[in-house]
């Protein structure tokens, strides 16, 4: 017989992911066949989204690492093009500078894969943000060059150096006593961003009254956001069996995920605001593309890891 | 043997690669095998060429062919020969270089063989996301052959990915936007022309 204790942590993870798909789905479908109406079918089609985004996170979390490595490098690497794409801040000369920053991509994610921490840590924050300028420099045309050395590093962080920390959680090293590993700690955070939204868009649609933001983002009020914070707070102490944390640290990542997650979502709203763009792109239906799907994540992941960082591994 | 080495680039790599790069295809199987059209693009770039033939059904890879001007590709004569053996490319002589007569008679030998013909009225790829000036040579074509339907292509974003005198490839998220199948209303060859160019812009939106 099949008993839940004989599972392992990453695969009870995967049945609760599971379950909480399939609730989702059936609650929507048969909302929709009660009462249908266009709110219905946004959630029907958000929902349809994330079998796609837990479909991809739960493969990468199970298959040979390297996969999943090179999964979330292409997964920077269509949100940088999605960027780029998108940004009205380039000149015709950037575009050779530009290529530069793609080629970033591998070695970070190289230096991720062999769990090399220093040269991950610092190679895009100090080697890129000074190499960037530099050939902007040899290009030899000073007029907006400021503007450039701003955007293409900025660019990188939140495509690229954020989302290498979801892979570098792999490469952490053992824990004692702690069996789901980095496998574990990349569920948790990943599915504590998603479900943080959908806890936030829930609670402010139930009770939202006082937006926090109206000018970037309409949808947000402190109903929702506070709502949503207790919420991943309360499923983050459900899923403690991912992590290494005791009650108080998984209290605690909850908050940080939850507010890093709110931080992350409205800094790419203004953004697509400045560009006049309501969603990026259209690669996952429903969701706009790709930077809307991974905003929220493109901050809460880096500051998860180095939370975990502080507290577990560099003692 | 030339059909195997189209499929093998235009079914197998090409996609993939202009996949990654960032050119989108819409609709995703524009074309019904076994049809003969020719196909008229706006133009900015080399990867416009490489989109459209990966969009071309397998079995008429063989016979359909860009148009290219032989003072560009005919430089010197291995270009010549690649771009005919891996873009199965038809060389023509530009109008102002007094090819136009033969250039239309050799176009019209390949149409009323059953082929199919890729073509950029524009003549050239210019600067990026701009538009020039039709030339006059669709509009003949399309009036001696008005049993052969056009079918307008509007290309987006690609002279971002590679422009014009750029060896550089970045990428860029692109849109290759096919009309239906259109049978030319127009009677003069002018007037075809206007048409053609109304119809690919219609498709910009």
């Amino acid at each position: 017989m099949l008993s839940v204790k004989n599972l392992s942590e990453i695969q009870q993870m995967i049945l609760v992911i599971l379950g909480v798909l399939v609730f989702a789905s059936t609650l929507f479908w048969i909302w929709k066949k009660i009462k249908p109406s266009p709110q219905v079918d946004e959630l029907v089609t958000r929902t349809k989204s994330w079998w796609v985004m837990a479909s991809i996170f739960t493969t990468a979390a199970v298959v040979h690492p390297a996969v999943s490595f090179i999964a979330f490098g292409l997964l920077s690497f269509a949100a940088l093009r999605e960027l780029s794409s998108i940004s009205k801040n380039f000149r015709t000369e950037d575009r050779s500078v530009i290529f530069w920053a793609y080629l970033a991509i591998p070695v970070q994610y190289f230096f991720a894969y062999m769990g090399w921490f220093a040269p991950f840590v610092v190679f895009i924050p100090v080697f890129m943000f000074t190499w960037i300028p530099f050939v902007l420099v040899l290009k030899g045309h000073t007029q907006d060059i400021a503007r450039s050395m701003s955007v293409i590093p900025t660019h990188l962080m939140l495509t690229v150096f954020s989302i290498s920390h979801l892979a570098y959680l792999l490469s952490l090293p053992e824990l004692k006593d702690f069996a789901a590993g980095g496998r574990g700690l990349l569920l948790f955070v990943v599915f504590l961003t998603e479900m943080n939204d959908v806890f936030q868009f829930t609670w402010g649609k139930l009770l939202g009254r006082h937006k926090i933001i109206e000018k970037i983002s309409p949808n947000k009020t402190w109903e929702g956001f506070i709502g949503g914070l207790l919420s991943t707070v309360g499923a983050a102490l459900l899923l403690r069996f991912l992590t290494p944390f005791n009650t108080i640290e998984a209290l605690g990542a909850g908050l940080v995920i939850a507010c890093m997650g709110f931080v992350g979502d409205i800094i790419v709203s203004a953004i697509k605001r400045d560009f006049g763009l309501k969603d990026t792109g259209t690669a996952i239906k429903g969701h706009g593309g790709i930077l809307d799907r991974i905003d929220s994540l493109a901050i809460s992941a880096p500051f998860f890891f180095y939370y975990v960082y502080l507290l577990h591994i560099a003692k | 043997m030339k059909h195997l080495l189209l499929i093998l680039i235009y079914k197998g790599l090409m996609p993939l690669f202009l996949k990654l790069i960032g050119v989108k295809i819409t609709p995703k199987k524009p074309l019904q095998p076994n049809a003969q059209y020719i196909i008229v693009a706006n133009h900015n770039s080399h990867i416009d060429t490489m989109a459209l033939m990966s969009s071309i059904p397998v079995k008429d890879l063989n016979r359909t062919h860009p148009v290219a001007a032989a003072t560009y590709f005919g430089k010197n004569s291995w270009l010549a020969v690649l771009s005919k053996l891996f873009v199965n490319t038809i060389l023509i002589k530009r109008s102002e270089e007094g090819g136009e007569s033969t250039a239309l008679d050799v176009l019209g030998k390949f149409l009323s063989k059953g082929h199919s013909l890729i073509i950029f009225p524009e003549g050239s790829r210019g600067e990026p996301e701009k538009m020039q000036a039709f030339r006059k040579g669709i509009g003949v074509l399309l009036q001696r052959n008005p049993h052969i339907p056009y079918i307008p292509v509007y290309i987006q974003g690609t002279g971002k990915i590679l422009p014009k005198g750029e060896r550089l490839i970045v990428p860029y998220d692109a849109l290759v936007h096919f009309g239906q199948p259109t049978f030319c209303e127009a009677q003069t060859v002018e007037a075809i022309v206007a048409e053609v160019e109304t119809a690919i812009l219609r498709l910009k939106d």
